[in-house]
């Protein structure tokens, strides 16, 4: 790193550190703006060839020359669908005023030759069909043959905007499909930005808009120091254990100034564009001044088969304070692969800041619920791009064994692993940079992150793994490069082999319960009661803040008595978001800021 | 004594006689011969190869083509990269007209891959597979994920028809040749059949899971087979009514694909998971593996040359096609290995 860089970076850190404290409106604008031209700031002078080296050349004017010729390149022969899509309309849109006729010549052929495929997933039907919209108003009445699919602009126009209005009303009445990922926030909040700039139809400038706030409001509010909180669709390694490093963490950085300076590609052409992120969501990111419990519901990815319903409910429990984050779903398949059923995240000791549990599970059901290939050879089709979907030591998926009841925060996981599944073992992620780790006599194991605290009482016997390393030139079964690292040396993997099984979570921080050894003490004043028989696995637990929580697998969860309801969980319930199911309108609440996103009246209402 | 004219019309009955017997030969032997050579085109949808991974520089996939007299050669036709799951081609036609089942929508061209449309919105997607009737080529039927469609006006607009399916993922769809407004359709409980051209379906009596494949004979439309996964082969002699499972020699109990010769219906084909070729030389009621040089044991497509029958193909997953010319007694690779190829047909022109 060059002296220069290293000052920027430290300049960087102080401006987020005052960016944790409220800011005036035109303060946040200015840092925004910096952080901005920081993200960009290498791609006008990188000679590597790519769409974003081209798109900041473009817009800020600089080195035209270079940005026709790299332009001109990467179009001669595009790859890669959806993710071709949005990284090349964008570079059109943000640079087409100072495009040669070449450059704009080889764009308008590429829509014209390249087939890209429309994906099977939300996040790719998202980016493709706001690029193509907005392809198609770039360049209207065009007959059939001057497109890659034959249907001519309005035609395109037409189908895009309708998938684009059916997404919308969808995600914003029963819960969007592929939710809450760190991972793949980038892939919806790209092509929103696009749309709100971009769209020349004013009803799709809306809601290009509407929805960006909108999926910004659903990551503040489960925000925490640049980390996302909670249970999410999915999430890839190592992410899942270093969690600034997913692309989330990247637009929390640009646009809430938190989490750590990057130049990731997702956020150049955000930083390009005019979106500015309304005071009132920033405010609901920053604000850890009070903690609170936030509740939302979502939906399944479609279902095909394999199950009744095509998008059932996820239910999702979240508790955060200044200094950490609980947040939990139901449990259960609620989405393929990379599902990550609860986690504790917290502000101390980057970059590993999260402890978690899971039962590492694979077949080729749960995959055939989500894929229309063949289920028998699903596994190794998903194996070719999600390396570790069938390494019994993976650290992200979700299992039909598993289920969770949170209260506040304490959580209780169970498990009732059926005979003859791919592991029948359970495994839990403990950092290697926690300053405690302690085996209490009664069964605890308490540890201690800078001012949190976490206690995990294993219901079965377990041991402890430490993790090494594994090369990150591994091939996979298919000759592919291993595109994530399984392991990483130092951190402690519990595992225990017991198929029925589970474990409670109590996590508390220093300002909530006082030293560590009072938190120990805590602790092991408060031991779980438990029934572990195939069949009949349950737990009957008094918290430490004295709550009765009595918990039997898979479903029946009672709390002081009373039996918990998660069907009435409403799309968001908490103190700053607010929305009911099948309303399209979401309220938000900061102080004495309200926003009002009425999806509906396709309107914007403070 | 015989004359000059009598010699000459001696050698003239000799020259008929010679006359009739090439004639008669050429009706036994030359005729054939030159039906064996008769070109045809072999039509496969590859679905992904090895590295396929969405949103990387993949190779090129999609409907690729060939003579059968060309072992080399394979052209692509019609969009690539968008994952072709099936292939109808218009036989009426001469390949004029044909339909691309594939994860985008179905794909069309009427002018013989010069020119192809999606000709589905964002509802109708990962198409699994497609049926065109030969006598309208205008009513098109699909299956997806997410149940039956049906264009009436040649793909201009579609609707769905699955009134009275109870699980709508749909892997296949038949069309009866005696009677196009019969319908068979192979979905996750059972095969279905429609007597309306879709607009409303009963489950037949074949109710179990993973019913991937249905078929035909050629002559007697009450006879059909499914493929199915994890449930073996089944036969019905009644269009549905009754099912019998299909025992023996048969080993395993996933199929993807099942064909009929087309030139004598006793002898059919059968493939699937780690199956390789199966092959019943007396109409279903046993089986026989015939694997010799058959590196890949996956086969998810299967058709014969209607052309000549002891030409037969085998679309693997992830090995490419295979071909046999000698009614499956042995087998060789046939190119674009390392694909998933999901659909074969073969078309006599």
């Amino acid at each position: 790193m060059n002296i220069k860089k290293f000052f920027l970076i430290v300049i960087l850190f102080a401006l987020q550190s005052a960016n944790a404290q409220m800011v005036s409106r035109e303060t946040y604008l200015k840092e925004f703006e910096k952080r901005a031209a920081f993200v960009t700031s290498i791609y006008d002078t990188a000679q590597s060839v790519g769409y974003y080296q081209a798109a900041v050349r473009y817009a800020r004017g600089k080195d035209l020359a270079t940005a026709d010729k790299m332009l001109i390149e990467l179009l001669r022969d595009p790859r890669g669908d959806m993710f071709w899509m949005i990284p090349a309309i964008g570079t059109y849109l943000h640079g087409k005023d100072n495009m040669s006729p070449e450059a704009r010549a080889a764009m308008r052929n590429a829509w014209k030759t390249y087939a890209p495929y429309r994906g099977d997933t939300e996040n790719h039907w998202c980016m493709y069909h706001a690029s193509l919209f907005l392809a198609a108003e770039q360049w209207p009445n065009l007959p059939g043959s001057e497109w890659y699919n034959g249907k001519s602009s309005e035609e395109n126009l037409r189908d895009a905007k309708e998938y684009l209005i059916h997404w919308m009303n969808i995600s914003t009445t029963i819960g969007q499909g592929e939710f809450d990922s760190p991972d793949y926030f980038p892939e919806y909040a790209m092509p929103m930005i696009l749309l709100s700039q971009y769209a020349k139809d004013p009803e799709m400038r809306t809601r290009g808009t509407m929805m960006t706030d909108y999926i910004f409001a659903d990551f503040a509010v489960e925000h925490l120091d640049g980390q996302y909180i909670g249970g999410f669709s999915r999430i890839y390694q190592p992410a899942v254990y270093k969690p600034l490093l997913s692309g989330a963490s990247a637009f929390a950085y640009l646009y809430f100034g938190t989490g750590e300076p990057t130049n990731s590609g997702w956020t150049v052409l955000p930083a390009l564009s005019n979106y500015r992120l309304p005071e009132i969501i920033y405010s609901i990111a920053l604000d850890r001044s009070k903690t609170y419990i936030h509740q939302e519901r979502k939906r399944v990815r479609n279902v095909i088969r394999f199950g009744t319903e095509k998008n059932p409910p996820v239910y999702k429990y979240s508790y955060i304070t200044k200094d950490y984050g609980i947040g939990s779903l139901q449990g259960g398949i609620l989405q393929p692969i990379q599902q990550h059923t609860w986690g504790v995240r917290y502000t101390y000791g980057r970059p590993y800041t999260t402890i978690f549990g899971l039962h590492p599970y694979w077949s080729g059901t749960e995959v055939g619920m989500f894929f229309p290939e063949e289920v028998k050879t699903l596994i190794a089709d998903v194996v070719a791009s999600k390396g570790t979907y069938n390494n019994p030591d993976k650290w992200t998926g979700g299992s039909p064994f598993e289920r969770t009841f949170q209260h506040k925060n304490t959580l209780i996981v169970l498990y009732d692993i059926a005979p003859g599944t791919t592991t029948e073992h359970i495994d839990g992620f403990f950092p290697r940079n926690l300053e405690e780790r302690i085996v209490e006599p009664s069964g605890w194991i308490a540890c201690k992150a800078g001012d949190v605290y976490i206690g995990w009482y294993p219901l079965q016997e377990y041991e402890w793994k430490e993790e090494s390393d594994v090369s990150i030139n591994t091939l996979n079964d298919i000759g592919r490069p291993q595109l994530e690292r399984v392991k990483e040396t130092g951190n402690w993997r519990l595992r225990s082999h017991k198929p029925q099984n589970g474990y409670v979570i109590e996590v508390r921080s220093k300002d909530e319960i006082g030293s560590f050894a009072q938190f120990q003490a805590a602790l092991n004043a408060h031991t779980p009661a438990a029934t572990l028989q195939p069949g009949s696995v349950s737990v009957q637990y008094t918290t430490l803040g004295g709550d009765k929580m009595d918990f039997a697998f898979p479903e029946k969860r009672t709390l002081n008595g009373n039996a918990i309801d998660l069907s009435k969980t409403k799309l968001f319930e908490g103190p700053f978001i607010n929305a009911e199911v099948g309303s399209e309108k979401m309220t938000m609440t900061y102080k004495n800021k309200k926003l009002v996103l009425d999806f509906k009246a396709v309107k914007i209402i403070e | 004594m015989i004359d000059q004219y009598e010699t000459f019309g001696h050698h003239r009955n000799v020259a008929r006689s010679l006359l009739i017997l090439i004639s008669l030969l050429a009706v036994v032997v030359i005729i054939p011969a030159t039906l064996l050579s008769q070109e045809s085109t072999v039509y496969v949808s590859v679905l992904s190869t090895k590295l396929f991974v969405v949103g990387a520089a993949n190779p090129e996939t999609g409907v690729f083509y060939k003579k059968t007299t060309d072992d080399t050669v394979w052209q692509h036709t019609g969009p690539k990269n968008i994952r072709d799951f099936g292939i109808a081609v218009h036989t009426p036609s001469r390949g004029q007209l044909i339909c691309i089942a594939a994860g985008n929508g179905l794909h069309k061209t009427t002018d013989g891959g010069k020119t192809w449309k999606m000709t589905t919105g964002w509802q109708i997607t990962e198409v699994s597979s497609v049926v065109i009737d030969k006598d309208d080529p205008h009513l098109i039927f699909c299956t997806t994920p997410y149940g039956v469609f049906k264009t009436l006006d040649g793909g201009a607009t579609w609707v769905e028809c699955n009134n009275g399916i109870k699980q709508l993922f749909t892997s296949s769809i038949l069309m009866d040749h005696s009677n196009s407004s019969t319908l068979y359709c192979s979905t996750e409980d059972g095969v279905y059949r429609s007597e309306d051209r879709g607009n409303s379906w009963k489950r037949t009596g074949l109710t179990v899971g993973g019913v991937r494949v249905v078929v035909q004979h050629p002559k007697d439309s009450n006879t059909l087979f499914a493929g199915t996964d994890n449930n073996g082969i089944y036969v019905t002699h009644n269009g549905g009514k009754y099912w019998e499972k299909c025992a023996a020699g048969l080993d395993h109990s996933t199929f993807y694909a099942i064909v009929f010769d087309p030139n004598n219906p006793q002898i059919l084909y059968a493939g699937g998971y780690v199956t390789g070729v199966y092959k019943s030389t007396d109409g279903g009621q046993s089986w026989k593996r015939i694997n010799d040089g058959l590196t890949n044991l996956n086969i998810h497509s299967l058709a014969v040359d209607p052309t000549n029958s002891n030409r037969v193909y085998a679309g693997t997953l992830w090995s490419g096609v295979f071909r046999s010319l000698d009614g499956g007694a042995s087998w060789h690779s046939a190119g674009l290995t390392g694909s998933q190829v999901w659909t074969i047909t073969v078309q006599p022109f």
